[in-house]
């Protein structure tokens, strides 16, 4: 039954790639990815048995071992594109025995470009090692264990966060998590970035962090090294207790997916909105129907809900070196930025339709309607949040002549962004998470191909800003009339790459709609 | 009894579509007279969605032309989708409306009035019986309820020609009833309906003419007494698709009588 599952995940991966060429193109960037990685980290590696003290391949290894678990950990919560191909729910109508289901599950996560990559960094170790017999014996029996804690960790996690964002409340608490995660993260590095050049202190991290989980397996050969057998063992055996707990949490997580697969609030009531609700509120035109529609999803579907949370709150990041004291430079980013990320964050919008696009191919929405509709919600908050985060910023630096240029940036990327986002989004939609599926998750072998479109959007949205922000740049280097002329020319030449941007959108909508929609049924 | 047109309601001419090696839809002809209720049947996989969905505007076909009341669906698009509504299997809606806006939206999206939408949507949905439902998000619909406000989101704007690709899938029998007496009442009235269903005997009652589909070809077309020619549809169905039916001597493990 394990070999079973383990083969399912492999036949999956090859039968994902048998089936489009640009998940082949993905895992080919991903396997380049791993591939440069790897070497770095091996090359690291062997330096380390040649390097002199022993202490410095303990630190090394102990603090990178302990970054790669972490990592593991949170990369679920974090990053959109985490595995999901098996995805425990699915198994709930056959009788696997639960035990078999948690094994299977956790050999199956070792197939995989990230897994292949942590295994053999892992097994190298003992090359590091080699300086000691007792050491080298050992590294690979940690290194295994050490394995073994990343992956069933990252499956603590991904079950624990899609249990989570089930439900309402749950998926508020999530999103308040990754916040501060992401917030914390900032700060840690920023502090760690600091501090580097005191050696000292590194050590002192290595030695707290192997005691931790997280580092306990990657310490254990140091101990070998040194002679000291029986602190070793003892991390040893810490090592696999936890990493039995971390399993049977897993397993009693798994019990919940199993035995409530489908379990979804479905967005619960409609608010009591017995009405038209938006959609008597927007004028009655195509236009109007689609910016209604859209505000409903940006309420009520989670994913939506989920990226409109987080591209609110990042600029909000940019706060924090002001509190803790490193300068307030990068407050003043948070109007740019704001509008940088709601611009650009519309460049996918049709994906998220699904395959319910068909409702616009049928009725022949023109594609000035289509285009112009989707921009509406993203429109209607950035023309709040804009003045608002460049009037706090101009507050914290209590330079409030540089309101104009730090406005005129965010709307100049905002509108830019609206222009390129209106025509890749008909161009290439990758795929997201289906309606009603965890907002966090995402279909596997995506992440490379959806980095590469978001990479496109951006860099498009920055370089045809680029003049704007030599201007605004201009007004924040004390000459204020620019910023006035930044505002001036982000109204003009923003709104030309929207009208241009929109009107070629829609020319390529009504060419390919029945394409895009042929798109849409096989990503989904 | 019909009143037929001098020219159809849909025609299909030369129709074609591959995925990748496998021939989907190969040359396929077919003509709907107006005012008639036609069936399409035929095995999973015989290509009548994909046929239904080149028909509608929703999949472009490799070769071949189809035309709705003369209108070219893919030269003269829009006004060909202003005289059609479709019905589509295995499609999303959006799911995050209410009944009562999923119905709109369709009629807005069109272009129409909002307070003649509003009025069309209520009465749609007490037709089909979900006027306790206008304000439940589609999401949280069963599969009848689902399948009922998708033929109220094809029929909002008085199409003359109705398109629906298994509209009895997963209904209960009362949902198939209210549906079938809406169709029925449209069909009368003079308007043009084709579904598929592989329920030959809800075709059998309910339509008047009947083609037969297999491998991406017509096998057989006419009314319904040319195409059964004295049999039943279903045998003469199975006649013509061929395949296996009788399980004979196999499975014999399966029945528990022998321990």
């Amino acid at each position: 039954m394990v070999a079973l599952i383990v083969g399912l995940k492999w036949q999956l991966l090859r039968n994902g790639l048998r089936r489009s060429t640009p998940q082949l193109v993905g895992l080919i960037i991903a396997v380049l990815y791993g591939l440069g990685v790897l070497v770095a980290a091996l090359s690291g590696l062997v330096a380390l048995r040649f390097s002199l003290p022993s202490d410095v391949a303990r630190t090394a290894i102990t603090l990178g071992g302990s970054a790669v678990v972490l990592g593991w950990t949170i990369l679920p919560i974090i990053a959109y594109g985490i595995d999901q191909t098996l995805d425990p729910a699915r198994f709930a109508t056959f009788a696997v025995p639960r035990r078999q289901l948690v094994l299977g599950l956790l050999l199956s996560s070792l197939v995989g470009v990230p897994a292949a990559v942590t295994a053999i960094l892992g097994l190298a170790t003992v090359i590091t090692w080699s300086r000691s017999l007792l050491a080298m014996a050992i590294a690979p029996v940690a290194a295994v264990v050490a394995v073994f804690t990343c992956v069933a960790l990252s499956r603590v996690t991904s079950a624990a966060s899609f249990a989570m964002s089930r439900r309402r409340r749950g998926k508020e608490a999530l999103l308040l998590l990754m916040l501060l995660l992401s917030l914390g993260f900032g700060a840690a590095t920023s502090s760690v970035m600091k501090q580097v050049s005191s050696p000292g202190l590194l050590q002192h991290l290595a030695d707290v962090l192997g005691w931790t989980p997280l580092g306990l397996a990657w310490a254990v050969p140091a101990d070998f090294a040194d002679g000291a057998i029986g602190s070793g063992l003892l991390r040893l055996a810490l090592a696999l207790v936890f990493l039995v707990a971390a399993l049977l949490v897993w397993d009693v997580l798994l019990r919940g997916a199993l035995e409530n697969p489908r379990a979804t609030d479905g967005g619960g009531s409609a608010n009591g909105n017995k009405g038209l609700g938006w959609f008597g509120r927007m004028p009655a035109t195509p236009t109007g129907a689609v910016a209604a529609r859209s505000i409903i999803a940006w309420r009520r579907d989670p994913r939506y809900v989920a990226s409109v949370v987080l591209m609110l709150l990042l600029p909000l990041g940019l706060l924090l070196p002001a509190f803790t004291g490193s300068g307030n430079v990068w407050t003043l980013a948070m109007a740019p930025a704001a509008g940088f990320m709601l611009g650009w964050s519309t460049h996918n919008d049709i994906a998220y339709d699904g395959t319910a696009f068909w409702g616009h191919v049928a009725t022949g929405v023109s594609g000035r309607a289509d285009r112009v509709g989707r921009l509406v919600p993203t429109a209607l908050t950035a023309s709040v949040l804009l003045p608002i985060y460049a009037a706090i910023s101009c507050a914290l630096t209590d330079r409030w002549s540089a309101w104009p240029a730090l406005f005129g940036m965010g709307l100049g990327f905002l509108l830019t962004g609206f222009g390129v986002a209106s025509v890749m989004s008909v161009l290439k939609p990758y795929p997201v998470p289906g309606p009603g599926e965890n907002p966090f998750g995402a279909p596997p072998g995506s992440s490379a191909l959806t980095m590469v479109i978001q990479a496109v959007a951006g860099t498009a949205v920055f370089v045809v800003n680029l003049p704007l922000l030599v201007v605004g740049m201009g007004a924040l280097f004390g000459r204020v009339w620019m910023g006035w002329l930044c505002l001036g020319l982000a109204i003009v030449f923003g709104s030309g790459t929207l009208a241009i941007g929109t009107r070629w959108g829609a020319r390529i909508y009504e060419r390919r709609a029945p394409e895009l929609l042929a798109d849409l049924s096989r990503i989904r | 009894m019909q009143t037929r047109g001098s020219s159809a309601a849909l025609s299909l001419r030369g129709l074609s579509k591959a995925y990748g090696s496998t021939l989907a839809v190969d040359r396929l002809d077919l003509d709907v007279p107006r005012g008639s209720f036609f069936g399409l049947v035929g095995p999973n996989g015989a290509g009548k969605t994909t046929t239904l969905s080149m028909a509608t505007g929703l999949l472009r076909p490799d070769a071949g032309t189809a035309h709705v009341l003369g209108h070219d669906v893919w030269s003269d698009t829009v006004r060909a989708k202003q005289l059609v509504g479709v019905l589509p299997d295995g499609l999303r809606l959006f799911d995050r409306l209410t009944g009562l806006q999923l119905i709109s939206y369709s009629g807005l999206l069109r272009g129409m009035d909002r307070t003649v939408v509003t009025e069309r949507a209520h009465e749609l949905m007490e037709a089909l019986g979900l006027a306790e439902a206008t304000g439940t998000l589609v999401v949280d619909y069963s599969a009848g309820m689902t399948k009922k406000i998708s033929l109220a989101c094809a029929l909002i704007h008085a199409p003359r020609l109705l398109v629906l690709d298994e509209p009895f899938e997963a209904v209960d029998p009362i949902s198939a009833t209210t549906i079938r007496q809406i169709l029925e009442g449209y069909a009368a009235s003079g308007g043009t309906v084709i579904l598929s269903s592989h329920v030959m005997d809800l075709v059998q009652r309910l339509c008047d003419r009947v083609a037969i589909v297999a491998a991406g070809q017509i096998r057989a077309e006419g009314t319904l007494d040319e195409v059964r020619s004295g049999m039943t549809l279903e045998e003469r169905f199975v006649d013509l698709v061929g395949g296996q039916t009788d399980v004979g001597e196999g499975l014999a493990w399966l029945r528990s009588s022998s321990d």
